[in-house]
């Protein structure tokens, strides 16, 4: 039971962080309706940044402001260059053009810094912590990771901040038009453009972070990227629009990834089935609500 | 362009439903074929044969697949090397363990991969859109796992590679080298020609699927599935169809892949990011064109290979290192995706065709 | 035409149908009938519930309660596609055509039902595959010569005009050889000149192919001038049903018109 326990705690503090990522998924599918495969590389493209830059004696501060004002440019490039010229357009072909850009961004970012693997060290302590005799009545004894805590935290303030941001400010009222209506939107003279390029600017940010929790946590290198192919479930299990459905998706793919990987494994013949589990998981989920949990059900009309 | 429709008396349905309606289009292709055929095969070196016309034609058969799913019928597709990687492994063990002769194989190893490709169709009978990509993604994450974690399915082999042995090139006819037996299948000119065979005969059949009733329904899904629904069109089982013809071809491919090109099989080599290399080839290519689809095949292919070769020849022999290559051709086919979504969604095989409605009145404008 | 709809039989049997959406009535206890060989419109202003109620007579949406009697067989919930079997077929009021194939082969898809070729005959284009092909040609070009669309056969629908979509729209809901026809809107936007030769295309093929025919349209000329049977519906609920001088004159249809002080 203590056991069962632990890795429950440990996958939701993991499921945190996957949260974060799909927060950014999230804010350009609800503002522009495109899912941005190229988070991940954009991740990648700030861990990467920044360390090349400590590695160079840069101060930490300054790499990380350098970073997060590079981030935020790319961003607003991105919207000009490549969203706002297929505005209208088709799911297919917007998804396919942040494919694009995905694999242009890692030609990039590889070719500027380079493809190696580099330690990160963000400062945060990575002893675990043991609650032992911390919870009498349940007699059970959990060891956590501090580090999943203090990323935890960092990414749920993230995510707190993002969320009053959108809930209580005009911009976040704007986007919820946006997302509810372009053209009603547009209509209301609310500044299509100008929310787009916020939307990804904030997206850039939220890269930065959540490339410098994982790099520190597995390392920065190419495998970062595949920080996308992890969001990617959490999504569509939470529903493509929906915030809280982010952080709930995030949960449940964090827990039943590590659930799985102690539990299922056995089942098929050893390791490796955390690639398809969060897959399988997400599959489930949608065949029971097609549109996720805290997705809105369309009406067809015709 | 020297020749047109115009003028020409269509008499019948039937000759207005040929594939090349216009006699000079016939003779060109013809003339192409020939030359493929006979010229190619009698003068091309073995690094022009393994290394650019194989690879270039399997992928481009892979690809074509995928065009059917994606560009024919509106189904994203994240799972192409999977699909493949499914009909490489089917191959293998229908030779292995049934002896069978490897057309044949190749034949039933496209049948299972279909079959496995309806299985993770079926989701899109209840989910829609984008939303399909996660089972596509977790049939190509199924297929590197389970090849993995199954050894039995590489003949208990633990290394995860087998190079395939000769003797799975099966004799069939005598000793002499005919298309029938092992010294022509171990020839690069035979493996050549039997991949150019296979190619030409999945082109012509995809050709007729689209020209008839089997594309039409398709595209009738793509294009409004509730209009489709209502005039009739079963979007399921036209779903459901055309996964098991796109993950037909893409296990044809896959077993040509092992057989005809690297010659042994490799589960990491059908990983995500081939998959995404066989959609890039799609978009460039242009969606729901069979031409395209080698087009895109050929471009995104060759792009790395071109760089290698112009470097050498400018700076001299091995001056770009594959680092180097690798993340110019990422930027340059990234680049070229974003461009031609923006300019052209039709991809090359739009581009060509503009360019020929272009040069038909050329030099005036229009 | 103009015989006392009572001595007909009716094809269409609409009993008590309800639909709502998330609670939201967009259509109350409607029955009525059509029958068959007429051409009925189905009028009503804005938001009174007959798009609706076309797509629930051909299964589009599914009602709460109420039942469809359609050749004397009853459903209570009617799916596309035994619609498109029992022989009803239908236009939109978007214009459903689709957009990435020609105009020659929108048409040919409203005959899929009458082909049997499997993919694999059509992959290797043999037998049933080829003929099939030709024969189904055959009648797709009367459609084509009788709507006038012969220029324009191979283009690519999403570069035609509006009118000339609505036109093969209504090419490719031919083509299937409907018993009964809706027709969601099908002068709506055009010019005096298109909707002039709609209402005699409509009329044409209810007087020669016999097709019944059922029509939502708001030029009440035209409705008046082609129909022989009008359904009045107002805030999902049907206020009036009969033929269209008798249907004129109810107070009822007057007062949804022009409005009345409650």
């Amino acid at each position: 039971m203590a056991f069962f326990l632990e890795v429950l705690v440990g996958g939701l503090l993991s499921g945190v962080m996957y949260s974060l990522v799909a927060i950014g998924f999230v804010l350009i599918y609800k503002s522009s309706g495109v899912f941005n495969f190229a988070q991940g590389t954009m991740l990648l493209l700030a861990a990467l940044t920044f360390v090349s830059m400590t590695e160079r004696q840069v101060d930490f501060k300054i790499a990380f402001i350098i970073t997060l004002v590079m981030m935020v440019v790319l961003g607003i490039i991105v919207e000009r260059t490549v969203m706002r010229p297929l505005a209208n357009q088709s799911l297919l072909s917007l998804f396919m053009a942040t494919v694009g850009l995905n694999y242009f961004l890692e030609g990039l970012a590889q070719g500027v810094w380079d493809s190696a693997v580099h330690g990160l060290e963000l400062g945060i302590s990575n002893d675990p912590i043991f609650l032992i005799d911390e919870f009498p009545a349940l007699g059970l004894d959990i060891i956590i990771s501090q580090f999943d805590i203090a990323a935890a935290v960092i990414a749920g303030t993230m995510i707190l901040g993002l969320t009053l941001f959108f809930q209580y400010t005009r911009t976040g009222l704007s986007l919820r038009a946006v997302s509810d209506d372009h053209m009603a939107a547009m209509a209301v003279g609310i500044p299509l453009n100008r929310i787009w390029a916020i939307v990804w600017a904030v997206t850039g940010v939220i890269c930065l972070i959540a490339g410098l929790l994982w790099g520190d946590r597995v390392s920065v290198s190419f495998t970062l990227t595949a920080a996308v192919l992890k969001g990617l479930p959490v999504i569509l299990i939470g529903g493509l629009t929906s915030i809280p459905g982010a952080i709930v998706g995030g949960l449940i793919i964090g827990a039943s990834e590590k659930l799985g990987e102690i539990y299922l494994a056995e089942l098929f013949g050893g390791q490796g089935i955390e690639h398809w589990w969060a897959y399988t998981t997400a599959l489930i989920f949608l065949m029971i609500r097609p549109t996720g949990i805290f997705g809105e059900k369309q009406i067809e009309r015709v | 362009m020297y020749y047109r429709e115009a003028g020409r008396l269509v008499k019948s349905f039937a000759s207005d439903r040929r594939m090349l309606p216009l006699m000079e289009d016939r003779w060109i292709v013809i003339a192409f074929l020939a030359f493929m055929y006979i010229v190619v095969t009698a003068t091309a070196s073995d690094y022009l044969f393994s290394a650019i016309l194989i690879p270039m034609m399997v992928l481009g058969v892979a690809t074509l697949g995928l065009n059917i799913a994606t560009g024919y019928t509106g189904q994203l597709s994240l799972g192409t090397a999977g699909f493949m990687c499914f009909g490489a492994f089917a191959a293998f063990n229908l030779v292995l363990r049934l002896e069978m002769y490897l057309p044949f194989a190749f034949f039933f190893a496209g049948v299972i991969a279909g079959l496995v490709g309806i299985v993770f169709g079926l989701p899109a009978l209840r989910i829609k859109g984008f939303y399909l990509i996660v089972s596509t993604l977790a049939a190509q994450f199924f297929a590197e796992w389970v090849f993995n974690a199954y050894p039995w399915f590489l003949d208990n082999n633990s290394s995860g590679v087998v190079a395939l042995p000769p003797h799975h090139y099966k004799v069939f006819l005598g000793q002499e080298s005919t298309p029938f037996n092992a010294v022509f299948w171990h020839s690069y000119q035979g493996r050549y020609l039997i991949t150019l065979t296979i190619t030409l005969l999945l082109v012509l059949a995809c050709k007729n699927m689209v020209r008839s009733a089997t594309g039409r329904n398709w595209m009738a899904v793509r294009d409004m599935d509730i209009a489709a629904n209502v005039i009739g069109i079963s979007v399921a089982k036209t779903k459901l169809m055309a996964f098991f013809i796109s993950t037909f071809y893409c296990g044809v491919a896959g077993a040509m892949y092992a057989y005809c090109y690297i010659g042994n099989l490799d589960f990491m080599i059908f990983n995500l990011r081939r998959s995404f290399l066989i959609m890039f080839m799609v978009i460039v290519g242009g969606l729901g064109s069979i031409l395209g689809s080698f087009l895109g095949a050929i471009f995104v292919y060759g792009w790395p290979i071109l760089i290698t070769r112009m470097g050498d020849w400018i700076f001299g022999g091995g001056t770009l290192d594959t680092a180097f290559v690798e993340n110019n051709s990422k930027i340059v086919v990234g680049t070229i995706i974003i461009v031609l979504l923006i300019r052209e969604p039709g991809g090359f095989a739009a581009l060509w065709l503009t360019t020929k409605k272009k040069l038909r009145s050329w030099p005036f404008a229009n | 035409m103009n015989m006392s709809t009572e001595s007909k039989k009716p094809l269409l049997v609409l009993d008590d149908i309800s639909l709502s959406f998330k609670g939201v009535k967009a259509i109350t206890d409607i029955s009525f009938n059509v029958y068959e060989g007429e051409i009925c419109s189905v009028i009503g202003p804005n938001g009174a519930g007959k798009s609706s109620m076309l797509n629930v007579i051909n299964g589009v949406y599914i009602p709460q309660e109420g039942t469809i009697t359609f050749d004397g067989k009853q459903f209570n919930k009617m799916k596309p596609h035994t619609a498109a079997v029992m022989g009803i077929a239908r236009t939109f009021q978007n214009i459903a055509l689709f957009k990435g194939m020609s105009v020659l082969d929108n048409i040919m898809s409203g005959r899929n039902l009458m082909m049997k070729a499997t993919f694999w005959e059509t992959a290797l284009n043999i037998g049933r595959a080829k003929r099939e092909e030709m024969e189904h040609r055959l009648e797709v070009e009367k459609i084509i010569e009788f709507l006038g669309l012969q220029s324009i056969r191979k283009t690519p629908v999403a570069s035609l005009p509006y009118g000339l979509q609505k036109r093969v729209e209504l090419g490719r809901a031919l083509a299937a050889e409907p018993k009964m026809l809706l027709l969601d809107e099908p002068m709506a936007g055009m010019t005096m000149e298109e909707k002039l030769d709609m209402s005699c295309f409509i009329q044409e093929v209810n007087r020669n192919l016999g097709t019944t025919i059922v029509l939502i349209e708001h030029d009440m000329g035209v409705v008046m001038d082609i129909s022989d049977h009008v359904v009045v519906l107002d805030y999902g609920k049907k206020i009036g049903d009969g033929p269209p001088s008798e249907v004129m004159n109810n107070q009822d249809v007057i007062d949804a018109y022009l409005g009345v002080s409650h």
